[in-house]
């Protein structure tokens, strides 16, 4: 635009000059031929009343300067002219001026001569005695006159351009200087052309609408990635060409590496050949999974091809922790498989008695030990059945009906039921406390200190105690198991409460217990809304804690 | 041109990534397969060995075709010829694994369990291997000076192995051709470490140009 805006004004500049030029000249030149023009009809009138006063001795005694003088017969051959010898010059009639002078008395004419560099003006004047006088003065054409200046001419027009570049110059960066210094940020911020205030104003416009749009999208990409980077599932992009296009935490955390691996090829961070099998296949199928076990936890991984259009096929990773569900399977398995063979140990063994008594092989002395056998196996058999009964009734987890109930009146009375098997064991069953009314289920109490007191009598060892405490805390009613038994190995504090789960299967064997207990105790406590916890060492015995919420009104 | 190569080459790196993933996979295979006398896992180690061999051919040909098509020089040069010596390494860490799987066959169904150290070494033998292969990918001279160091760590268990093997068959001599199984194994073990070393050694050279404190 600065460009554009200087050649304008230059290029008037130079116009300009040009046409004054011109103009000038013209004028100049004008004006010097009628003043000379003047002049020659002054000096013709001299002469003419000269010549006719004296005749051709005043021509010959006139110095004629500058002009020529030449005198011409009526019938047109010169008579006398004051540069060249007369009777060489050829006869002057048809002359234009001659020719207007013979007619009208006056005639003037003017020529260029052969090479343009002069040009001649003439005047004629017609004589009372029938002859002409003419005088004429040679100058120098206009041409030739500008050629003859043309040295000041260029010396003017260099020093015009030159002042005419530095005006121009100067003049398209004025102008232009405003549009340069406007603040596309804020484009109303600086008062500049009025003319262009309504682009500015559109400009201005546009530029917050595009910013709001801008942040907007912003916000969004911000929000997005947030979630992706901080999601618990691993999230890998892999290009076409095997590079990571995007990793978020988990998945870096995963492939035991940092989210700068961006760029770098996904074998340089994974190189397992499975997983590598499982993007072959989904670059070729669109879709491919597996699971794999890292850092002792399951993990799946979800391979899809994503095409954006036909050239592009990139692949997305998502892993899952999937340690939970893995798990869960296998306790159900080893469930499964723990039912059937406890039902199954029991059932031999009657089988076994049964069939002996059937076939008549045993002695009829042996016959009640026979039958107390098979008896006593059944009824293991029958409690195994109901606690599994009242597991899955737990495991139903439906609405359990609740009252009131007084935890140490129950425990008396657990107390009383229990103390001839305690007296069996040669085992002190002692409880203390004070009335403290929980919100619960009578029977789920019932299960929950039944087995807690028998698990206490049955692993205990002999001439041992257990003492059952029931107290207030703060908010909570705490009910305490501790026996002087066998206790528990630190390893095994977690599993004692799996179904099942016995610390030593051939002394559950000898006790009878079903490894179910403990199982069934976590979940009577869980449906009320209570905590369990452990306290146990081997051979120094094992202190459980349950607590429960108090009924407030009870407790004032 | 130079793009093409660069491609070229970095096919030739994932190709190299490739094969040090399946040499850890075949050397953990018999690891386990020795650890829980699984002789099926010990067959599927052949498998893997035979894809290693197949993929030494490959790199090696394309190694070739890139120092003849190309000219490589200086850096790029010395990538493909440590690579071209790596894979030798690799290849025989693949047959050693392979090796190791065919006397788990022999062993009867026995595991290593007679011998601790054995478990112990070969955990070690493999973790050289990965860190070797780590230090090619991340092009990472410290973590290849540190696989190298580990091979005295092997050593000194093959040492062990060999001391407790002898007191076992001065104990039990009946077990001699099962002790000379575990020492043959044992052996196996020892060499892949040394390969790995070998393996560490090469990726200092690619990355320094400097093989074993020589500059050549």
């Amino acid at each position: 635009m600065t460009k554009k805006i200087f050649r304008s004004v230059f290029f008037v500049a130079v116009l300009m000059l040009l046409i004054c030029f011109a103009l000038v000249m013209w004028a100049f030149y004008a004006y010097f031929n009628s003043v000379q023009k003047e002049q020659l009809k002054t000096e013709i009138e001299l002469v003419a009343r000269a010549v006719e006063k004296d005749g051709m001795s005043y021509l010959v005694s006139l110095d004629t300067g500058e002009s020529r003088i030449t005198w011409i017969a009526a019938d047109g051959s010169v008579l006398y002219d004051s540069e060249n010898d007369p009777q060489s010059m050829e006869n002057h009639s048809q002359r234009e001026e001659i020719r207007e002078a013979f007619e009208t008395g006056n005639g003037e004419s003017s020529r260029y001569s052969s090479t343009l560099t002069e040009k001649t003006v003439y005047y004629a004047q017609l004589l009372s005695d029938g002859t002409v006088i003419r005088v004429s003065v040679s100058n120098a054409s206009i041409l030739f006159l500008v050629l003859g200046m043309l040295r000041y001419i260029i010396i003017i027009f260099a020093l015009a351009l030159i002042i005419s570049v530095i005006i121009a110059d100067r003049v398209s960066k004025k102008i232009v200087a405003p549009l340069n210094s406007i603040n596309l940020d804020m484009p109303l911020e600086v008062n500049s052309y009025d003319e262009i205030s309504p682009l500015l104003t559109r400009i201005e416009e546009q530029r917050r609408q595009i910013e709001l749009q801008v942040s907007e999208l912003e916000e969004r990409k911000k929000e997005f990635y947030a979630i992706i980077k901080n999601m618990n599932e691993g999230l890998v992009l892999v290009g076409k060409d095997g590079k990571i296009l995007s990793i978020n935490y988990a998945a870096a955390a995963f492939f035991s590496t940092n989210t700068e691996c961006v760029g770098s090829d996904f074998l340089t961070v994974e190189r397992n050949p499975a997983i590598e099998k499982t993007l072959k296949t989904a670059q070729e199928s669109g879709h491919g999974e597996m699971q794999i076990s890292r850092n002792g936890k399951e993990y799946q991984l979800n391979a899809s091809r994503i095409e954006v259009d036909a050239q592009s096929s990139d692949i997305v990773i998502l892993i899952f922790d999937i340690s939970d569900r893995v798990f869960a399977e296998r306790n159900r398995r080893e469930f499964t498989a723990n039912v059937s063979h406890e039902l199954k140990t029991p059932l031999h063994s009657i089988m076994g008695s049964a069939e002996l008594l059937e076939n008549n092989m045993v002695k009829p002395e042996d016959i009640p030990r026979f039958v107390s056998n098979i008896r006593v196996e059944a009824s293991r058999l029958l409690t195994l059945i109901e606690d599994i009964i009242r597991l899955s009734f737990l495991d139903e987890n439906t609405e359990i009906p609740m009252e009131d109930v007084d935890l140490y009146e129950l425990v008396i009375s657990e107390t009383k039921v229990l103390s001839p098997l305690a007296k069996e064991k040669n085992i002190t069953l002692t409880s203390e406390g004070e009335k403290t009314v929980i919100n619960g289920n009578k029977r789920l109490l019932h299960e929950i200190i039944y087995n807690l007191c028998d698990n206490a009598i049955k692993y205990n060892i002999d001439g041992g105690s257990v003492k059952i405490k029931v107290y207030k805390e703060e908010n909570n009613a705490v009910l305490i198991v501790s026996d002087t038994g066998i206790g528990i190995p630190p390893e095994d504090h977690q599993r004692v409460f799996d179904r099942f789960y016995c610390v030593d299967k051939s002394h559950s064997k000898k006790t009878g217990g079903t490894g179910l207990g403990l199982s069934i105790v976590k979940h009577a406590v869980q449906c009320m809304g209570g905590k369990i916890s452990l306290d146990s060492y081997p051979g120094k015995g094992t202190t459980i804690t349950v607590i429960f919420k108090l009924v407030k009104d009870a407790a004032e | 041109m130079r793009n093409r190569f660069d491609e070229q080459l970095a096919a030739l790196n994932r190709e190299l990534i490739r094969m040090g993933a399946l040499c850890e996979e075949a050397i953990a295979m018999a690891s386990k397969a020795l650890v829980d006398g699984d002789i099926k896992l010990s067959n599927r180690v052949v498998a893997v060995d035979s894809e290693i061999d197949e993929m030494e051919r490959e790199i090696e040909s394309l190694c070739l075709k890139l120092l003849l098509q190309q000219q490589p020089v200086a850096r790029d040069l010395r990538q493909i010829s440590a690579a071209l010596k790596m894979i030798t390494d690799m290849e025989r860490i693949g047959d050693q694994a392979a090796d190791i799987a065919e006397i788990i066959g022999f062993l009867g169904g026995r595991t290593g369990e007679d011998c601790e150290y054995i478990r112990l070494m070969a955990q070690s033998a493999i973790k050289m291997v990965t860190e070797s292969v780590e230090a090619y990918v991340k092009k990472d001279v410290a973590a290849a000076e540190t696989a190298i160091k580990h091979d005295d760590i092997v050593d000194d268990y093959f040492y062990k192995v060999k001391t407790s093997l002898i007191q076992m068959v001065a104990k039990q001599p009946d077990d001699g051709e099962y002790a000379l199984d575990l020492l043959m194994i044992a052996k196996y073990f020892e060499r892949i470490a040394d390969h790995a070393v070998n393996i560490a050694e090469w990726v200092i050279f690619s990355v320094t140009g400097v093989h074993k404190g020589e500059d050549i």
